[in-house]
């Protein structure tokens, strides 16, 4: 039977989240005490050998971004910014959420080691709107820090300084879309940037900024006091480590799970009581609405951001929304498409129009009730397509992600 | 500046700069990419989707917009699958989109639809959406209507907004398909848009669209477009007037030509109805028995001619002036000038400069030998440190003001001194707020921070200042008393602040002044502006490209007219009524007798009146000037003007002024003929006629012309303007190298003395124009006013002017365009003095001195200090210059507009 490696999540449950001295208790800060005492060219090298991916959904190799980050020259003001990217606004997802509630200090630990890496003076948790106990216990933990001298001028008597600022979100997906979160950090509407340049360069008030997921920083600290070979030798090998998975829909215990990268679908379930009361899987959809949906084909497939890729289904997020015979897959691709119509910022053509032209054309489908909606799904696969390669930012890019993985696995059911 | 690459687009070579812009760069070649939502003066957006390409090496397909050019780049513009995406595009925005038509603007998106063969809708493939999503139409504005229905949601009125004018007023309102525009948070009428209409002019569709003649306006029926400068202030913008059935139906600021680049404001959009209102003069009138009445020109002439010969012969030809037009071209006003001083035979002429920037021109004269700004436009995006004192420039020079918003939002420090609120000090780093009128001692204050810190430049100070050191350590002894605490005590500004201000200003690498009204228009105008000079000579602001003084000027024909020499004490080109080489080149040109050119310095503008009261003049002739709304103390104006024996005025309507003229001629405005403009920074500018004269209306010089023929006295005869103007080259030399071809397309800067001369950006970069190239330091002390606030008269009267109205508002008060923003009198004052004084705001008050009173409405404002009052001059229900005084500066001789005292009582 699988079973829960819990590394991002170790400290979740059984401590107080709001106790800095429990945190420490069970060994908090002393990868970042570690830290202190190498170069921080050392942690870039680290972090980089570590090979892990980013947690948010994208799967950027991590180290490279920090790397970037680390590179870029410095400006007039010799400003460079951490953003922690606590938006989680992919449906089915909820995670961070767990770690900001459970664990807040471990994220911030993880911020000051990536900020230590690239020497950043400022740092920023963007928290959505909608996450009120995150942002209470976040709050507390980071006055904790500043108490106990881990945030501020100085920290432990060193020539590290940091402070870490609170932003909050209002209700965008958009905004958790790492180029519309800096616009929203910075007060503005939130549009996308057009990329290059990349934070890396031209981040934050147009400083260099390493920007990444709330998970990903929680596993930082474990990276720096194991060591980077410890972790990739979890995993896969394109994907080491450790991924929460986010469980919901028909099993028995939905909920959050800390695996290997390259557990199965099949495994997952398992962990989380098998499907519930004794239905037959019939189908899930991996990674959130960016997401695909997948049949029993999939159930052994290592879970990993390549080797879901290859069958033509996404990691993502990690979300897991499972489906016995009783779900109407008509349903959830309508919820879907309405998702991503509402979420479009409207700056670029071919999302703005085309995801309510998605819902439109979904619609039809629907009163077609003798028409072929094989051929309406791959109509809508074409508009989708265009929307991939013409489209500003990855949310346009999205909606390509069901509809094809729906015409793959599920032609003949709509 | 970058190197240049190879590149191929499609094939074809190209070479351009590295880091370009490569869909600019296709363009330039000729490579039609399509685009809606790029535009040249805006930063790339890439919203639309249109300007898709392929770059080898790279995967997907990426917008042409947001690339930036580099060396070896093969780029793929068109293939089948670039076009199937472009045409997909436009379906997707055809969709969206309300494509009714009514020929009232240029369609942009349309030109691609009809060119991707879409026009018709059988031939689209998407349903049209735009009824169900209910886009707003917003029509509140005065100027213009935003239709939601129409609107591509391209950015391009938000960066118009944002990046080229510098206002920030328009945002989207909503999210994803429901998205459309808003002005401020709702309602277009109550935001903070003032109507400059850049977003009309950038918007590719029709959701913005001008408000004015859109129910007369067709483009296909407009018979042209002429392109000719605005009328209004000394920008000089460039506009193209829409001509339809012979009048003016639209005005559109001309793209990629200095000094506006497309720029307007909005009286320069929204401000030409005055050219065809019903109130146009159309015959001469002359006043028998009290009444104005319609007479032949040959009658009015011949009565002007008798009469003034008849003074002249009785009275000798010093009882006779004239005002010329700041309005009028400068052929016409070269003409005014000849008049005055070959048939009048004096120099009793002057004109508006004398109320305005002439203890500018005076100051600077005297000590860089110039009166002109010495940079231009382009410089105040540029400085790195920009000083603007006593300028209201956001609304006395809209577009002067987005350059310098320009520059701020690149990083430019900004230090605004102004004794109340001004929207620039919203942009500006420090605002300095001293007391009216005490600018000298703040300056000398801040001069002696300078010293102090040892800020100066003292190889500059050593090699271009007359009298190196030893004149430096005059000035350095006489700011001595100026400390922190004493200069805080006289103006009441923080000591911190105005040296925080001065560290900035010497330490900038390029630093401008941008002066105005607030130090010329004071009893010590030339004071002030003289502290301002020292402090710019000692730092070394000036002699170097972007740094310098430059005042806006504000007419639109102000420089020109001093440049030709309608002055007391110059000749054209600045050269002294007393230089007797230039008076005997000008009689042979002007083919009269040396002896009867005129060497005596004659009386300025308010002296002429002042002449006039004492009996001494007895004939004016004025044109284009209203001198009862604007010379100071009118009650004493008009007893002047009563006292006149004859008066001849020449406007285009009726005025404050034309009820005490003998006879009133019609003149051709701006509109309705050709000639030229100089503006602020010195560049000599077409003007084209666009629109017949009304009725019996001639050109002013035509006018004079004749006037002198009927006088007996030949002074040239001139088949057209252009004539004149090669006359003008000839007499002004600063004008030498200017002619209509060369300004043909793009005005030229002077000094430009040569044919083959390329113009002037910046002045004195070799030397001054003093008589030994060197700066000249003229150190001055802080004197108090004459008539300082008293209990008698608690509150200090400051006056000035508003954007949406234009000086004595003859011109701007006939466009509804202008009046539906502001057309009521009122007075500022601060709330401490309103609760003090029992008033409440919307009072009706009487406001009143020795001088004389009027009444108007309270309107509470905190941007005025305490004791201090603000009126705008431009409305005659509320003349302010009943309360003003005439005690002049000594030396440039205008009046304290600024400052004077009163006493206010509710009504």
């Amino acid at each position: 039977m699988t079973q829960q490696t819990r590394i991002a999540l170790r400290n979740a449950g059984s401590i107080d989240p709001l106790s800095i001295d429990d945190y420490i208790a069970a060994g908090g800060f002393q990868a970042f005490e570690k830290a202190l005492k190498q170069k921080p060219g050392e942690l870039v090298s680290e972090l980089e050998a570590s090979n892990i991916r980013g947690r948010g959904g994208g799967g950027f190799p991590t180290g490279m971004k920090v790397k970037f980050t680390d590179k870029a020259d410095r400006p007039a003001d010799g400003m460079k910014y951490v953003v922690c990217n606590a938006d989680e606004g992919e449906p089915g997802t909820y995670k961070d959420r767990v770690i900001m509630e459970q664990d807040p200090h471990l994220m911030i630990e993880g911020m000051l080691l990536a900020a230590y890496a690239i020497q950043a003076q400022k740092a920023y948790v963007y928290i959505r709107g909608e996450y009120a106990d995150s942002i209470r216990k976040v709050e507390q933990a980071l006055k904790n820090c500043y108490n106990k001298g881990y945030l501020g001028k100085n920290i432990r008597s060193s020539d590290f300084s940091l402070d870490i600022e609170i932003r909050l979100g209002a209700g965008s997906y958009l905004c958790g879309e790492e180029l519309t979160l800096l616009e929203s950090l910075e007060g503005k509407r939130g549009y996308p940037r057009i990329k290059p340049p990349f934070p890396a360069n031209v981040g934050v008030f147009n400083k260099p900024t390493l920007i990444n997921n709330v998970e990903t920083f929680a596993l930082m600290p474990w990276i720096i006091s194991e060591g980077s070979q410890a972790f990739t030798a979890m995993g896969t090998e394109k994907s080491p480590g450790t991924k929460i998975f986010t469980i919901s829909g028909d099993v028995e215990k939905p909920g959050y799970y800390e695996v290997v990268m390259g557990t199965t679908l099949r495994e997952l379930i398992e962990l989380a009581g098998g499907m519930k009361g004794g239905s037959a899987f019939h189908a899930a959809i991996l990674g959130g609405a960016a997401g695909s949906f997948v049949n029993e084909s999939v159930l052994d497939t290592p879970m990993g951001f390549d080797t879901l890729k290859e069958v033509g289904a996404t990691l993502g997020s990690g979300a897991v929304m499972v489906m016995d015979s009783q779900r109407s897959l008509y349903d959830m691709m309508a919820s879907i498409l309405d998702f991503f119509a509402h979420e479009s910022c409207g700056k670029c053509v071919p999302c703005r129009v085309g995801t309510t032209m998605l819902v439109k054309m979904w619609e039809e489908v629907k009163r077609k009730k003798n028409g072929n909606r094989t051929v309406m799904l791959e109509k809508m696969e074409e508009e989708a397509d265009y929307m991939q390669k013409t489209s500003l930012c990855p949310l346009g890019g999205s909606p390509i992600i069901p509809i094809r993985s729906a015409v793959q696995y599920f032609k003949n059911e709509f | 500046m970058n190197k240049l690459v190879d590149l191929t687009i499609d094939g074809k070579k190209i070479q351009a700069r590295q880091g370009d812009n490569l869909l600019q760069v296709a363009l330039d070649h000729g490579i039609q990419i399509p685009y809606l939502c790029y535009h040249r003066k805006l930063s790339p957006t890439g919203a639309c989707r249109m300007c898709v390409v392929r770059l080898k090496d790279q995967k997907g397909l990426v917008m042409s917009c947001t690339v930036e050019v580099q060396e070896g780049m093969e780029v793929t513009a068109f293939d089948e699958e670039l076009e199937e995406a472009r045409k997909r595009t436009l379906e997707y925005l055809l969709a969206e989109h309300n494509d009714h038509h009514d020929n009232t603007y240029y369609d942009e998106f349309l030109y691609w639809v009809q060119h991707y063969n879409l026009d018709r809708r059988d031939k689209r493939s998407y349903p049209n959406i735009y009824k169900q999503m209910r886009y707003p139409v917003d029509d509140s504005s005065p100027i213009l209507s935003y239709d939601g229905t129409k609107c591509i949601k391209c950015f391009r009125c938000i960066k118009a907004c944002d990046e080229v004018q510098g206002k920030n007023v328009l945002s989207f309102s909503q999210r994803g398909l429901a998205s459309y525009i808003v002005a401020g948070i709702d309602k277009w009428r109550d935001s903070e848009c003032d109507g400059c209409g850049e977003c009309v002019q950038l918007c590719p569709t029709g959701a913005l669209v001008d408000k004015p003649h859109r129910d007369e306006i067709n483009l296909d029926k407009v018979e042209k477009m002429v392109r000719t400068t605005c009328p209004y202030c000394g920008v000089g913008c460039q506009i193209l007037l829409y001509v339809q059935d012979g009048k003016i139906v639209r005005s559109d600021g001309v793209e990629g030509v200095a000094p506006n680049d497309g720029r307007l404001c909005v009286k320069g959009r929204y401000g030409y109805d005055y050219v065809q209102s019903e109130d146009r003069l159309t015959q001469p009138l002359v006043k028998k028995n009290g009444e104005f009445v319609e007479s032949s020109w040959d009658e009015a002439l011949d009565l002007i001619a008798t009469r003034f010969n008849e003074i002249k012969q009785k009275y000798g030809s010093q009882a006779l002036g004239g005002y010329g037009s700041a309005k009028c071209t400068n052929e016409d006003n070269y003409i005014f000038q000849k008049f005055i001083r070959v048939v009048f035979g004096n120099n009793n002429l002057d004109y508006c400069t004398r109320l305005c920037h002439a203890s500018t021109v005076t100051a600077m004269l005297k000590s860089l030998g110039s009166g002109a700004g010495s940079n231009s436009i382009e410089d105040f995006a540029r400085a790195d440190c920009l000083l603007i004192t006593g300028n209201n420039m956001i609304e006395t020079h809209p577009v002067t003001a987005t350059f310098v918003k320009n520059g701020q939002y690149k990083g430019n420090r900004i230090i605004v001194c102004d004794p109340r609120w001004t929207k620039m000090v919203k942009y500006a780093d420090i605002w300095l707020q001293p007391r009216v009128g005490t600018d000298v001692a703040l300056l000398n204050g801040m001069i002696r921070q300078i010293i102090k810190e040892d800020m100066i430049d003292q190889t500059f100070i050593e090699e271009k200042v007359e009298g190196g050191m030893e004149s430096f350590e005059t000035l350095k002894k006489l700011v001595e008393p100026y400390t922190p605490e004493e200069t805080e005590r006289i103006t009441g500004v923080p000591g911190e602040k105005f040296i925080e201000a001065a560290r900035i200003y010497a330490r900038a690498s390029r630093a401008m002044i941008a002066t105005g009204m607030g130090l010329s228009q004071q009893q010590v105008g030339t004071n002030m502006v003289f502290s301002l000079i020292n402090m710019m000579l000692i730092t070394g602001q000036i002699a170097k490209e972007g740094a310098g003084i430059d005042p806006p000027r504000g007419q639109n024909n102000v420089q020109g007219v001093t440049d030709i020499g309608v002055s007391p004490i110059n000749y054209p080109g600045y050269i002294p009524v007393a230089d007797e080489e230039n008076r005997r080149k000008l009689a042979k040109l002007w083919n009269v007798p040396f002896e009867s050119m005129p060497a005596e310095p004659g009386h300025t503008t308010v002296e002429l009146m002042n002449a006039a009261y004492d009996g001494e003049i007895k004939g004016m002739f004025i044109m284009g000037e209203n001198p009862m709304m604007t010379d100071p103390n009118l009650n004493h104006t008009e007893e002047s003007l009563k006292k006149l024996d004859f008066l001849v005025v020449q406007d285009i309507f009726h005025t404050e002024t034309t009820p005490f003229a003998d006879v009133i001629l019609p003149a051709a405005s701006y509109a309705e003929k050709e000639g030229t403009f100089v503006n602020s920074d010195r560049r000599v500018l077409r003007v084209r006629k666009a629109v017949e004269k009304p009725g019996g209306a001639e050109e002013d010089w035509k006018i004079i012309l004749r006037m002198a023929e009927k006088m007996g006295y030949d002074i040239g005869s001139y088949n057209n303007a252009k004539e004149i103007f090669e006359e003008i080259r000839e007499a002004t030399p600063i004008m030498g190298g200017v002619t209509y071809q060369r300004i043909e397309h793009e005005g030229l800067q002077w000094p430009c003395p040569t044919t083959d001369h390329p113009g002037t950006p910046t002045l004195f970069l070799e030397k001054f124009s003093t008589s030994h190239g060197q700066g000249i330091l003229n150190p001055v002390d802080y004197q108090p006013q004459t008539e300082p606030a008293s209990e008698e008269y608690p509150f200090v009267l400051n006056t000035g002017r508003i954007l949406y109205q234009y000086h004595t508002s003859t011109m701007s008060r006939r466009n509804k365009s202008l009046n539906d923003f502001a057309n009521e009198a009122y007075v500022l004052m601060n709330p401490a003095d309103l609760k003090k004084n029992g008033l409440r705001n919307g009072d009706r008050v009487k406001l009143s001195n020795k001088r004389g009173e009027l009444e108007t409405v309270i309107r509470e404002s905190d941007g005025v200090t305490e004791g201090e009052l603000f009126m705008p001059f431009h409305f005659s229900e509320g003349m302010v210059n009943k309360l003003t005084r005439s005690e002049l500066d000594p030396y440039s001789k205008i009046p304290p507009y600024k400052y004077s005292a009163c006493k206010v009582e509710k009504v």
